[in-house]
């Protein structure tokens, strides 16, 4: 055989060798039921009805399984993401790849801005001459905190110019803790790395702000009991982006020793002392830890309260890591979900009238899509 | 079913091919048969009937036509029969929609248009049952006695999908007699890899870029960034379809078949009328015995040869989709042709090599984006933002940012685009031994490399994470 030929049999060969391992490996290997990466169940392998061939859907779920459990899989996952990082690539799946390790999510144009606006306009309207002191608490994400960070000729649009849009049209006072967070981010990080949320110490400084605007002295976070209850957190963005290659980072929870709390959640029941459910350190959606992930309404109180207040907090997954900090000055504070809360809580806070204030908290990233801003109103 | 995808790739393919090659020769087609039904099957179980009642009629016409067409009358009225199945059965599943559209349109009625799934790689199957027809009509060709053969031609899997249109009379020996030979398999091997690559990691990238930019708003994406996207969709198209040409070329050599070539470097061309010769070959070649020439061809008239290439043009156009756009695709083609053969083809012959390679390319990205929107309020505004007059600037910021993210592949592509892969070919023959397999040995490894990564792409594109706390 020429020279030629055998190397011509050898560029050949080894992907078709690649292709019988993977192939037979396929069918040899055990089969996963849950992907810990993805967190979702993988498909199963599905039975071949006559219906389900003629529409085609037995071949899609049967394409779908051989995808699920290919051989390696979340090896090929990493290392297209690996591979496009290394040339140079500076976002993947809409996150940008940015400095000091940071995986930071892009903040797209807000197509829903008006009506927004006008779901919280009406809220505000239902609760006019209720004596209540209403705040409305936009939360910029680390695109907007970090932009120093961000890969060089990024396109990203201004979340704080549709904040002030909101603001303005919703007719309710503002809190804008955005210049507060730029004033510390040079400090310790403000947002994970790896995840959509605000690290408890950037929670912290939008707590400061809160105070201030409220008339409250700020519980020094030296004053309180601070503990690093994991070092090895992994959050959406790290899936969305798939690169597992990157570390894990710390989540540190703040206790103020002199609260003592009573947490009643009304949807399941369960009543508790403690802000944190720390049976999810144990799992991947680890930030779930604060406020026991979703419920519907929770019913915090605190006896030793510094005021008689109390407040009803309308929120999303940003204020969950807020609240530990709250607790200190309100005697109850009612945390509504309100994509579960379907009521609608102007009714619930009008009939309690113990509510002294109200607080509307949404982060600027998730609140254009968010289905939950409508449940308000 | 999709070459480019894990079913195909790890499945359907070694499966097939262990089989086919299991089995004495006698059986190959019938093996080769069956999966095509399956790969057919697999996203289309219903149209299948609609490809096999296609054939049949072909089939039956062939076989009536060799039994009865005594005279010239007779053989026409089966031609015609065969002709008029095809083209209602493309009609209808093809350009029902857009006819009755336009008719609605016109006559202000409202008849509901049947809202048909486009068949896969019907504009393909019966270009070729035509083919069939029109050369036994022509006698070039001898009916096909078996239907299990014909169907065989008909629906095989390399090509079924999108093309090369191989013509009965190019593949009818191979059908009834081939050889498998141990060195085409290889190579047949080696081209469907890199045609595999070219669809995953060129076409589908390039891909990516193309609609970052198309959903920018008018007005903020510079007159730089609207040309880069529409480089960016005709690398997109260039590669997936050459890519989709390769892959069935190569899959042709290893089972014994010899496909025509489908694309030579149309991204190098010179002129408009070199374009159309390395551009889908196999359908303007098509156009040209099928239509063209039977209507006179060039040998006609000036006004008659005007006539005929409108004719040409206009169905190139419109068999590249049921839309306006693509028939002023096509249009644009013809008109550009008609002034080069008689208006300025002789003095752009005379412009420096790199000035006639520029102005061709100029002229076929603007042509891909004529051919990208059905639209023609966004076609317009498209064309303003590539001359920086739809309220934009000609340099933006953000067209470092797509730079950045996608200048490997853009490098990648421009590379392969041109005829850089065939000089260095010609550079290696005359090298001396050591260097031919230290550069045989490189190649290996470049595809295995690529081969591990277009696999880590395909999975990646299933990948599809719960992100379950965004509330």
């Amino acid at each position: 055989m020429k020279n030629e030929q055998r190397l011509r049999r050898l560029t050949a060969g080894l992907p078709a060798v690649m292709i019988l391992a993977l192939t037979i490996g396929f069918f040899t290997a055990p089969k996963q039921d849950f992907s810990e990466n993805e967190n979702r169940y993988l498909c199963r392998l599905p039975s071949p009805g006559r219906e389900e061939v003629a529409s085609g859907a037995f071949m899609e779920e049967l394409s779908a399984y051989a995808s699920d459990h290919f051989l390696f899989r979340d090896f090929f996952i990493g290392l297209k993401t690996r591979t496009e990082i290394g040339l140079g690539k500076k976002e993947i799946n809409g996150v940008y790849i940015a400095a000091d390790d940071y995986l930071i999510e892009g903040y797209k144009k807000a197509e829903n801005t008006e009506r927004t606006a006008g779901i919280l306009k009406g809220f505000a309207e239902e609760l006019e001459g209720e004596r209540l002191r209403m705040r409305l608490m936009l939360v910029p994400t680390a695109v907007y905190v970090y932009e120093d960070k961000l890969p060089a000729h990024v396109q990203h649009r201004d979340q704080m110019e549709t904040a002030e849009t909101l603001y303005k049209a919703a007719g309710i006072v503002s809190i804008d803790c955005s210049r507060a967070l730029l004033e510390q981010k040079e400090g310790e990080p403000l947002y994970y790395r790896t995840d959509h949320h605000w690290t408890t110490r950037g929670a912290y400084e939008g707590y400061r702000v809160f105070c201030e605007e409220m008339g409250f002295a700020a519980v020094p976070l030296s004053a309180m009991t601070a503990e690093t209850v994991t070092e090895d957190f992994r959050g959406t963005i790290y899936s969305k982006v798939g690169d597992y290659s990157r570390k894990g980072e710390p989540i540190t929870i703040y206790t103020n020793p002199e609260d003592r709390l009573t947490v009643s959640y009304q949807d399941t029941g369960r009543v508790t002392d403690s802000l944190y459910n720390l049976d999810y350190i144990q799992r991947k959606d680890k930030y779930s830890l604060f406020l026991d992930n979703l419920h519907t309404l929770i019913e915090i109180t605190n006896e030793t309260a510094d005021s008689d207040r109390e407040l009803a907090l309308i929120k999303d997954s940003y204020a969950n890591s807020m609240v530990p900090f709250l607790v200190r000055h309100y005697r109850k504070i009612y945390v509504f979900d309100t994509r579960s809360y379907k009521q609608g809580p102007s009714g619930f806070i009008r009939e309690h009238p113990g509510i002294t204030d109200v607080l509307i908290l949404y982060n600027m990233n998730t609140l254009d899509s968010d289905l939950g801003i409508r449940g308000i109103y | 079913m999709v070459f480019s995808s894990i079913p195909f790739l790890f499945f359907f393919l070694p499966l097939f091919l262990l089989l086919y090659y299991a089995v004495p020769y006698s059986w190959k087609n019938g093996v080769l048969l069956l999966f095509s039904l399956i790969f057919y099957a697999w996203g289309e179980p219903v149209y299948i009937f609609l490809m096999l009642f296609a054939s049949a009629v072909d089939y039956t016409n062939g076989r009536l036509m060799t039994r009865f067409g005594s005279t010239k009358g007779r053989r026409r009225f089966f031609l015609c029969c065969s002709v008029a199945v095809n083209l209602s059965v493309l009609a209808f599943f093809k350009y029902a929609d857009f006819l009755i559209g336009t008719v609605n349109g016109i006559f202000h009625t409202a008849i509901t248009p049947p809202g048909l799934g486009l068949p896969v790689g019907i504009s393909f199957f019966t270009f070729q049952t035509m083919s069939y027809s029109i050369d036994l009509y022509r006698r070039k060709v001898k009916a096909e006695k078996n239907y299990l053969t014909y169907l065989t031609y008909v629906s095989m899997f390399p090509q079924l999908v999108a093309g090369p249109i191989v013509r009965y009379s190019t593949v009818n020996q191979e059908l009834h007699s081939r050889k498998i030979k141990p060195s085409e398999v290889t190579d047949g091997f080696c081209r469907f890899l890199q045609g595999l690559f070219k669809k995953v990691l060129i076409a589908n990238q390039a891909g990516a870029l193309w609609e970052e930019i198309r959903l920018l708003e008018t007005g903020q994406a510079s007159a730089a960034t609207a040309w880069l996207g529409a480089a960016a969709f005709t690398l997109q198209l260039y590669f997936d379809f050459s890519a989709y040409s390769d892959m069935a070329i190569g899959m042709g050599w290893m089972l014994g078949f010899h496909f025509p070539e489908n694309f030579r470097y149309p991204l190098y061309a010179v002129s408009v009328t070199d374009f159309w010769r390395r551009w889908h070959i196999s359908l303007s070649t098509w156009f040209r015995d099928y239509v063209y020439i039977p209507l006179g061809g060039s040998r006609v008239s000036t006004a008659k040869h005007l006539r005929n290439m409108f004719i040409v043009w206009f169905l190139t156009g419109l068999w590249h989709g049921a839309a306006w756009n693509f028939i002023l695709w096509g249009l644009y083609y013809g008109v550009l042709l008609a002034l080069e053969k008689y208006v300025w083809g002789k003095k752009l012959e005379r412009l420096p090599a790199g000035i006639q390679h520029g102005i061709t390319l100029l002229i076929v990205v603007t042509g891909f984006v004529i051919f990208v929107f059905d639209d023609m309020g966004e076609l317009g505004r498209y064309l303003c933002s590539m001359a920086a007059c739809a309220g934009n600037a000609w340099w933006g910021g953000e067209f470092l940012w797509y730079l950045t993210n996608f200048w490997v592949v853009l490098a990648a592509a421009a590379v392969l685009a041109f005829p850089v892969y065939p000089w260095i070919k010609k550079k290696l023959e005359n090298a001396g031994k050591g260097q031919k397999t230290a550069a045989g040995l490189v190649t290996a490894a470049g595809y295995i490399m690529l081969f591990v990564l277009t696999t880590a792409f395909l999975v990646n594109d299933t990948y599809n994470p719960f992100l379950y706390f965004r509330f």
